[in-house]
């Protein structure tokens, strides 16, 4: 039996929340506590690259954007990964939990997508001279925004459970497509977008609050997936519950 | 922009931030939210 066809089976036979669905509560403080930490790095990371770090050469103090521009860039690229992973083995184990937790990647993914567009918009005025532009990098990180945005759409619209797991699962492996190409964009075309920044490209004085902010956003990101997974577990069992006792009398 | 310098620009910076730090809270407090109404 296929994985698609056991959920079937589950679903229809109403047996599947108590096994697929029990919310990781081994450690039910632990996404507060990740989410307390990454606060914590971001407000360290983010006085040292407003305060401590000088500011660069050619851009100035504009160039203090990039402390919180990378580390989202980077943390809405791994949402979107952690996602695509979950769509795979979503697909072939049926899992319910897998589908949850895709449904949070994509969720967070599409947060720190939205969040990049507006920083690097912010960034973009005064170095470019423009909000936005259609270079590479800033399209195809457009089309990956549209594509997630759509399939959190897909999950919204769709009300059997079984056919969102599965189309929002392939749509997510489709979707996924646009990371490498977003990530390579700057390497592959001419672009206004400058190359990724990393502890190669930058002065060793930047390190301290790109670092924090990266693990900061990483902790932050973490916490949220976790949280957001435990509302979507929580709606997908309510889903699969068996009807109440009397509306099946009713039925009958 | 001085001579290929970029001068000023904290209200950019200023923005960047605050921005980041309030769709960020808003997205936790909306979780926080979503959590309880789900028990």
């Amino acid at each position: 039996m296929t994985a698609a066809a056991e959920r079937s089976v589950i679903y229809s036979t109403g047996s599947g929340p108590i096994r697929m669905i029990a919310p990781n509560h081994r450690f039910p403080k632990l996404p507060y506590a990740l989410v307390a930490l990454g606060v914590l790095c971001l407000l360290v990371g983010s006085y040292f690259g407003l305060f401590v770090a000088p500011p660069e050469h050619f851009m100035g103090n504009v160039q203090r954007i990039m402390y919180v521009h990378v580390p989202t860039a980077w943390n809405a690229l791994l949402a979107m990964t952690f996602a695509f992973g979950c769509a795979i083995v979503s697909l072939f184990t049926g899992d319910w939990k897998w589908d949850a937790r895709l449904e949070a990647g994509a969720e967070v993914g599409v947060l720190l997508a939205f969040l990049l567009c507006c920083q690097g918009a912010i960034w973009a005025k005064p170095t470019w001279g423009v909000w936005w532009d259609w270079d590479p990098r800033l399209t195809t990180t457009a089309v990956l925004l549209c594509a997630f945005i759509g399939i959190l759409a897909l999950r919204h619209f769709v009300d059997d459970p079984v056919k969102r797991a599965t189309w929002s699962a392939v749509a997510t492996i489709i979707a996924y497509v646009d990371v490498p190409i977003v990530y390579y964009s700057v390497r592959w075309w001419n672009s206004l977008h400058q190359l990724q920044s990393s502890p190669a490209t930058v002065s060793s004085q930047f390190y301290l609050p790109l670092r924090m902010n990266a693990f900061g956003i990483l902790f932050l990101m973490t916490g949220f997936i976790m949280l957001r997974a435990r509302i979507a577990s929580r709606r997908i069992a309510t889903e699969l519950a068996p009807p109440p006792a009397d509306l099946v009398g009713e039925l009958a | 922009m001085n001579g290929g310098y970029i001068t000023g620009g904290w209200s950019f910076v200023w923005a960047a931030y605050g921005w980041t730090a309030l769709v960020l809270a808003s997205y936790g407090i909306s979780l926080i939210l979503r959590l309880r109404k789900s028990r």
